[in-house]
């Protein structure tokens, strides 16, 4: 549904993406992480080609769906290390506890996912973004389902990732500190990016 | 328009031409069959039916590896199109194989090794067609039924290997006799008739799915 | 040599999913013994033709439960949020297929460990002097079984009517592996290990072979999106 997207990001920048549900956000950051195939055009991700380099984007993209990605049988610190693995970043079992206790699941590293609360899967999620370095993060509407404090986490990590060089792409119709500080907003509006205001009456 | 449709017109006339001829033949001019008789004409319908469809089939790997190479939307109407007129051919082979089965043999239906994988095609063509039917993004649709193609083709050989080996444990297999020249120049004319009903009959279907397409993108912009 | 590291990973958490949810490996145990059962009661009491068809109730039975299973493959990864989780991993997504075909394939080993037996027993078979060339036929068999169902349930895992899709696919793709599993066991079983059954170990491997090639060169476009 997306037409005519035209996007540049400078490296180390953030970029928040509004519009309406169903606008075309989640497929548009699912074109960049190299998950969708765009029916027609073209596009470079890190310098890289979309169409060719998928496996090079992946390896320095971290992606975090709106749904999460968690195994309800496996516990925060089970899916904590396979995620490592994954990404081919086998993580000692400290440094696993350390990220859970730093996004407040300190308490819950051996519990199965299934135990979980929205908030803390949420919580779970965002972990991965500390499992490695990233060139690129995605976040995908990274504010739903937390309370205070989780906003806080979120705007924590995006104002690491973006320090350390990262290039954040949040697609979110939630405000928090970390959209308001964004360097850049466009909203999706049927299916074209336009720019927008950002909450706090900045232009974008 | 015009020029399409008269280039559609004249194999569909030439087909029907070429298969009077050739049913003419296989009905009147060639002898009867000495050990068999009169129903021993079935297989000049059996023989290029069952050719045919495996032509078909031909079509649709080749059609299913242009398009995912390619991604040519063409590549997969005309994999499409074949499949669904493969499917005739097949059972048409199938149910010329029973009648003429049933006089010969006594029986409509036995294990024989080209009866049995004729009859798995079919059901990997019936498997093809329904995951078209099952899959509502035209991109997914094209691009998992060309994989059931590419797949299916892969398989018969070795399906077929497999049931020879296993009804030669049980009897040896029945060798073909030899076939007289009349008898094989008969069942080439009506091959060549079937060849030229498939392929018009495909070009029709494709032609077909191009417009519904065409029909299908047009009402989701307007 | 990263993609090793991969497929170990996702071999590594489905097993410990099984083994802490145990919820396939005991229902598939029911399962087809019960299918060994009800065949037994189709069929009638008669030993002596149980036995003489018991190769062939075996590999049913292996069969239909490998269908059950086979199409649960992607189950954890559906309810954890989709394939996409497991293809953002950099590299070849060929990882997931590897790896989720290693764990059908050691499942239903598992399965067999416990079936053979119980189809010697239920059946009154000698397999215990056979038991050497019926683990290779078991796994060659199953091996080709894994191979081409691990694909096929990813390609319908998007299809409307998948339940029904996936043995309308795998089927008859399946005829080869189920005609070599069952004559080379039977062959076996009636005391000929060296004889007619070396034909279908070799029609077995053959199958594995083209299989695995084919089914791991187009699994990327079966997962794609």
């Amino acid at each position: 549904m997306l037409r005519g997207i035209d996007l540049t990001v400078e490296p180390g920048t953030s970029l928040v993406l509004t519009g309406a549900n169903g606008a075309g956000k989640t497929t548009l950051l699912r074109i960049i992480a190299t998950l969708l195939k765009p029916s027609s055009g073209e596009g470079t991700v890190l310098g890289l080609s979309l169409a060719d380099d998928g496996e090079s984007i992946r390896a320095a993209t971290g992606y975090v769906s709106a749904r999460g990605f968690a195994y309800d049988d496996l516990t925060a610190a089970e899916n904590l290390r396979f995620a490592a693995r994954l990404v081919d970043r086998p993580v000692p079992d400290e440094r696993i506890a350390e990220i859970l206790v730093g996004v407040g699941l300190g308490d819950a590293t051996d519990q199965t996912v299934r135990t979980f609360s929205t908030g803390m899967r949420r919580r779970l999620a965002l972990a991965v973004l500390r499992l490695r370095p990233l060139r690129l993060a995605l976040l995908d509407e990274p504010y739903a389902g937390l309370d205070a404090d989780g906003v806080a986490l979120v705007d924590r990590l995006v104002g690491e990732l973006v320090a350390a060089g990262t290039t954040v792409i949040l697609a979110s119709h939630q405000s928090g500190e970390a959209t308001r500080r964004a360097t850049r907003a466009l909203r999706i509006e049927q299916g074209r990016l336009v720019d927008a205001a950002t909450p706090d009456g900045r232009a974008g | 328009m015009g020029r399409g449709a008269s280039f559609i017109g004249w194999p569909g006339a030439l087909a029907l031409v070429v298969m009077a001829v050739g049913s003419f033949i296989g009905l009147f001019v060639v002898g009867a069959d000495v050990e068999m008789g009169e129903v021993q004409r079935l297989m000049y319908v059996h023989v290029p039916a069952a050719w045919t469809a495996f032509v078909a089939f031909f079509a649709v790997f080749i059609g299913s590896v242009l398009y995912l190479v390619q991604r040519d939307e063409r590549a997969d109407r005309v994999a499409a199109s074949a499949a669904e007129v493969g499917v005739v051919f097949i059972s048409l082979t199938l149910a010329t194989g029973m009648l003429w089965g049933k006089p010969t043999w006594g029986v409509w239906w036995t294990w024989d090794p080209r009866l049995t994988t004729t009859a798995l095609l079919l059901a990997v063509f019936v498997g093809y067609l329904a995951v078209r039917g099952f899959a509502d993004d035209p991109e997914r649709r094209a691009r998992w039924s060309a994989i059931v193609g590419i797949l299916g083709f892969v398989q018969v050989p070795i399906v077929y290997l497999s049931v020879v080996w296993w009804r030669s444990i049980h009897q040896p297999p029945s060798s073909p006799r030899s076939v007289s020249s009349d008898i094989l120049g008969t069942w080439m004319l009506n091959f060549a008739a079937f060849l030229l009903v498939f392929a018009w009959l495909t070009a029709r279907r494709a032609r077909a799915a191009r417009l519904e397409a065409e029909l299908e993108t047009r009402m989701a912009y307007d | 040599m990263a993609m090793p590291g991969r497929v170990a990973a996702i071999v590594w958490k489905d097993l410990l999913i099984e083994v802490r949810t145990k919820a396939s490996f005991h229902s598939m145990l029911a399962f087809s013994a019960l299918v060994l059962f009800v065949f037994s009661f189709a069929i009638g009491p008669d030993t002596p033709l149980l036995r003489r068809i018991a190769a062939g109730l075996l590999w049913v039975a292996i069969v239909f439960t490998g269908l059950l299973s086979l199409s649960r493959t992607y189950q954890s990864e559906e309810a954890a949020g989709g394939l996409e989780g497991l293809r953002m991993a950099p590299g070849d997504p060929r990882f997931i297929y590897l790896g989720k075909l290693a764990g059908n394939l050691l499942l239903l080993l598992a399965l067999e460990v416990v079936l053979f037996p119980a189809a010697a027993v239920l059946f009154q078979i000698e397999m215990l002097p056979h038991a050497l060339p019926l683990a290779g036929i078991a796994l060659l068999g199953t091996l080709g079984i894994s191979t081409a169902g691990t694909f096929y349930a990813a390609l319908t895992l998007h299809l409307r009517a998948r339940e029904i899709m996936l043995p309308l696919l795998l089927i008859p793709a399946l005829v080869p592996p189920l005609l070599g599993a069952v004559n080379a066991t039977q062959l076996v079983l009636d005391g000929n290990p060296f004889g007619d059954a070396a034909l279908w170990v070799r029609l077995l491997v053959a199958y594995d072979v083209v299989f695995f090639v084919v089914c791991t060169w187009l699994f990327p476009l079966a997962v794609e999106d």
